[in-house]
């Protein structure tokens, strides 16, 4: 049997929860990442009109994080080769993406619905979103991140998935100042132009 | 996290120095900042003093404008969060309407750093009348840096670098945004004792508004969404150091007697939960009359009581 029939064989693709594991994360990953753009950009410039800029940052951001979801299929794909029991990984890793999206849907639902109240006409609840919802959420966001893939791990229990989470995890955490490294490169580079 | 005294002064304020009278920058020494920190047990901000470049023992003001540029721009998504610059235009609007002259009245928000509401207001162009909008501040990296955006932006507004009390042609409403905590004391008084020696007639001015939730508020903010360690550590000391209400109406009444002051909008909706920003709002006899018929149903929202309790 070939690696991509093993590796068929181990999506039960009659079962469209296997399908919509890793299709919830990569969407999650993809809104994150456009997220982390923004985030990244934002108090960077002061121009008022700076629609187009954060429509900009939020594609920047989006894209990069399909570069990280591409690292980390590249990651799988090496630890799926290298290991010995390659249905059992698949198993324990769609297991473990099912208790993250458990964490990570919640957390995203809130944000999302406070996007919406934002768009009310009213200075003040435009205000309490921040106060309540973006300032706090986006504090807790790395424990947030973190309890995700440790609750998942707490499912697979098995050491290449517990280095696919971490590299995950590690990922989630460093794409903001990758970001901004990045920026900062940029800046010095014009700077050397000049 | 927090500060063991309202009285601490912010980064901000000891590495600038200016003459008061020409405005010409004056040389600061880094070691007596420093010592001025340490002294006040405040460790972390001696260490961001420590980390400022120097020139012969001064701290470098190149240095220094570039880092309070940075710090202006990080602050500024504040404001944007918090819809600041609608804030402003909801007073400012009926303010205006309520002075009402025929010739172009003068707007002008003393200590604009880098000009974001005088900017924002000239972008939404909705402030209604003829109206002159201009910025003051003693910084001339800080203007330089606000007309720069505003030309980028083809708004139209201006920026100067000046006492706002004393431009050649005066100002018929003062304005400003986090800066009356900068004055402390009887210099908190003496600035409306300005207001009142002036042609004006009328000012509006916000500012973080004290309350045991706003310090924590604060650092939450500044922790996450601001990056230079100068901006973390004033903008939580700001939040300590802001004046209550009463402090505020008490200074406008004593420094501006010809002026009718109250606070706006310190409680959300009515409720006892405190808003992040307050503001004391003032104008001249008539001028007051017309501006709180202006205002509508807002105008339960005016608090002239010295205890406070506005809604």
């Amino acid at each position: 049997m070939s690696v991509w029939e093993e590796l068929a064989a181990g999506f039960d693709t009659r079962d469209l929860r296997d399908l919509f594991v890793p299709a919830a994360l990569y969407v999650l990953a993809t809104l994150d990442s456009a997220f982390v753009g923004y985030r990244e950009a934002a108090g960077r410039s002061a121009l008022i009109r700076k629609g187009a800029y954060y429509r900009r940052a939020l594609l920047r951001g989006a894209l990069w994080g399909q570069a990280a979801v591409g690292l980390a299929l590249l990651v799988f794909a090496a630890l799926y080769v290298l290991t010995g029991e390659r249905a059992a990984f698949v198993g324990a890793l769609l297991e473990a993406g099912r208790r993250m999206l458990t964490v990570y849907v919640p957390y995203a639902l809130v944000v999302l619905a406070a996007f919406a109240v934002r768009a009310a006409p009213s200075v003040d609840v435009r205000s309490l979103t921040s106060t309540l919802v973006f300032g706090p959420f986006l504090f807790a966001r790395p424990a947030l991140v973190a309890a995700g893939v440790v609750w998942g791990f707490c499912a697979a229990r098995r050491w290449d998935a517990a280095a696919l989470l971490l590299f995950v995890l590690a990922e989630m955490l460093l794409l903001e100042r990758l970001l901004g490294r990045l920026r900062a490169r940029r800046a010095l580079n014009r700077a050397g132009e000049v | 996290m927090l500060f063991g005294t309202k009285e601490q002064p912010e980064i901000s304020d000891e590495i600038v120095s200016y003459d008061p009278s020409t405005l010409a920058r004056g040389r600061v020494r880094k070691g007596e900042v420093e010592s001025l920190f340490e002294s006040l047990g405040n460790r972390r901000a001696a260490r961001i003093v420590r980390s400022l470049p120097e020139r012969g023992g001064f701290l470098d003001p190149d240095a220094v404008d570039r880092l309070l540029v940075n710090v202006h721009c990080e602050m500024q998504r504040m404001s944007e969060e918090f819809q600041h610059g609608r804030r402003v235009l909801e007073l400012l609007s009926a303010l205006v309407a309520a002075v009402g002259a025929k010739r172009r009245l003068r707007v002008v928000d003393l200590g604009c750093g880098t000009g974001y509401v005088i900017r924002w207001l000239a972008a939404c162009g909705r402030v209604g009348g003829r109206v002159e909008l201009i910025g003051a501040d003693y910084n001339a990296a800080l203007v330089g840096e606000a007309r720069r955006l505003a030309g980028e932006e083809g708004l139209d507004c201006s920026f100067v670098v000046a006492n706002a009390f004393r431009l050649a042609e005066p100002a018929d409403v003062l304005l400003s945004t986090g800066v009356l905590h900068h004055f402390r004391g009887e210099a908190l008084v003496e600035l409306f004792r300005q207001h009142e020696a002036s042609r004006a007639s009328g000012f509006l001015h916000f500012d973080f508004q004290p309350s045991p939730i706003a310090p924590l508020g604060s650092w939450l903010f500044h922790r996450i969404r601001m990056r230079q360690p100068l901006a973390r550590h004033d903008g939580v000391l700001s939040a300590v150091r802001a004046h209550p209400a009463p402090t505020l109406l008490s200074a406008a009444r004593a420094g501006a007697p010809s002026f009718r002051a109250s606070m706006y909008a310190t409680r959300l909706w009515g409720t006892p939960i405190p808003r992040a920003f307050h503001a004391v709002v003032g104008a001249r006899g008539e001028v007051w009359e017309r501006f709180v018929r202006g205002l509508g149903r807002r105008a339960a929202r005016l608090d002239d009581r010295e205890g406070g309790g506005a809604r």
